[in-house]
């Protein structure tokens, strides 16, 4: 599938080496922020109301959540903004000059989103090191969900940075769409913290099956069938990766 | 084998017909200047044939090989200059020719000295370290050249490379591609200086609302009166139609 594997390897460097140059704004500030939810939400208030979820500690419970978001934010900003902003300033043709083939064109794009997710989210777990320690229920099934999730939102990222044709539009979809999503998303809360109603709302969000897969995986609980959620996110990977690839190649938004 | 065959090229843009059917062929080892008003349909020729922009009919080929089919093949061949500074903001320019020369398969190593061999002969071996903000506008214009030629293509496709250069730079740009010319490459100028296309190119197209009015030698064209001229006289005469 990877012919000009040297071409591809320049892409995923120079992937790799944008968000690692401005760091300060791509790295440490999901760390900063995991911290403080950590300490405030996990460490002090769940501590203090003595609050168990699921038969683990709220602290506990909070850190996949937590590392899915980051996994699903990184990941999803990388590859938005960096595939919008080789639009906004043509530097797109650089790459539609190449003999790159637009299969290698978004796996070179794509792995830049999945090595900044795993990196923040890598990251977001070493910081929840400091407040609490667990042994990984199931390390495989952790590592399935930091490699699909990272896939599944670099291609969103890909597709919104492709659809987006300025800056306003490029954040709607982060804040209006992904944002309410990851918060409705079995971050913070388990199935039955929330009321009736809004289970059935929440059953409907994809990301939900997501945070609790990662969760049987690092602590055993969760509350949806993780077979079908391994499932649903292979899916979605392999679905989303289709769609970015034949959008590359009839040249949507990228070629006049 | 021609170095650009183009047949029947037809390039739409809602209800503007920017390429209207063209035929062009262009030899290998030609110097041809492109020619035509603002929004003739010089830019979208390019595009075409660069991959840079989709065709609604005809074909293209390079070398003999389909430009959309074979494209993996054709744009190494194809070294393109273009009009605007679009270069990666994340990299030096001596960075920037490296990894561009990467996208062509080709080894860092190799692409090193390939780059500091351009750099040295535009005279931007002392900024090789910077990023191309830092440069002035004719400094820009040279490594948009250095980039198109760092893969070393066959064809080098220019769009406008000396508007705006200052008359030093312009005199060593030609020399440059007469150079270039010289020892085998094909070049395809697009400009709006006739003074350019008549010093430097052996055939002349002339293009005029997508349709192409002239094409043929310089010589020919130029025996009676001045490139400008006769410029001037077709593309007045299509306008009047």
């Amino acid at each position: 599938m990877i012919k000009n594997w040297i071409g591809f390897k320049t892409l995923v460097k120079r992937e790799v080496l944008r968000f690692f140059v401005v760091f300060t704004q791509t790295i440490v500030p999901p760390l900063i922020s995991s911290a403080l939810f950590i300490f405030v939400f996990g460490f002090s208030i769940g501590r203090n109301l003595n609050l168990r979820v699921e038969g683990v500690t709220y602290l506990q419970f909070l850190i996949p959540g937590l590392v899915m978001m980051h996994l699903i934010e990184g990941s999803y900003t990388n590859t938005s903004s960096s595939l919008f902003m080789l639009r906004w300033h043509n530097i797109i043709q650089e790459l539609l000059l190449s003999p790159l083939s637009y299969f290698e064109m978004v796996l070179g794009l794509l792995i830049g989103g999945v090595a900044r997710g795993l990196l923040v989210a890598g990251g977001v777990y070493g910081v929840s090191l400091f407040f609490t320690r667990f042994i990984f229920f199931n390390p495989l099934i952790v590592l399935y969900y930091f490699v699909v999730v990272t896939v599944i939102f670099s291609c969103l990222g890909l597709l919104v940075g492709l659809w987006a044709e300025g800056f306003e539009k490029l954040s709607v979809w982060g804040t209006f769409v992904l944002t309410p999503l990851i918060y409705f998303g079995g971050v913070f809360h388990s199935l039955e913290m929330v009321p009736a109603p809004l289970r059935i709302v929440t059953k409907l969000n994809p990301i939900f099956y997501l945070v609790n897969g990662l969760r049987y995986g690092m602590l055993g609980v969760s509350d949806v069938n993780v077979a079908f959620s391994m499932i649903l996110a292979a899916l979605m990977a392999v679905g989303l990766f289709l769609i970015v690839e034949r959008l590359f190649r009839k040249g949507y938004k990228l070629r006049n | 084998m021609s170095a650009i065959s183009i047949r029947k090229l037809v390039k739409v843009y809602g209800a503007l017909r920017a390429v209207d059917g063209i035929d062009l062929e262009v030899a290998e080892g030609d110097f041809v200047g492109f020619l035509g008003p603002n929004g003739a349909g010089k830019t979208t020729t390019i595009h075409s044939i660069t991959g840079l922009c989709n065709f609604q009919g005809g074909s293209m080929r390079v070398f003999g090989l389909d430009v959309v089919s074979d494209y993996r093949k054709t744009r190494p061949l194809i070294g393109l200059c273009p009009q605007e500074f679009n270069f990666d903001p994340f990299l030096s320019i001596h960075g920037l020719l490296v990894y561009q020369a990467g996208y062509f398969g080709i080894p860092k190593s190799v692409a090193a000295k390939k780059a500091d061999e351009l750099l040295g002969y535009f005279r931007l071996s002392e900024k090789r370290n910077v990023d191309f903000r830092k440069l002035s506008g004719g400094m820009k214009k040279r490594l948009l050249l250095c980039r198109a030629l760092v893969h070393d293509p066959k064809i080098l496709i220019l769009d406008e490379p000396t508007a705006g250069a200052d008359v030093e730079l312009k005199y060593q740009i030609w020399n440059f591609l007469e150079d270039l010319n010289k020892k085998g490459k094909t070049i395809f100028l697009t400009t709006h200086y006739m003074e350019e296309a008549e010093r430097l190119s052996r055939k002349i197209v002339i293009i005029h609302k997508g349709r192409i009015l002239h094409h043929g030698d310089k010589e020919a064209l130029v025996r009676d009166q001045s490139l400008e001229k006769k410029y001037l006289e077709l593309t007045r005469e299509k306008a009047d139609d």
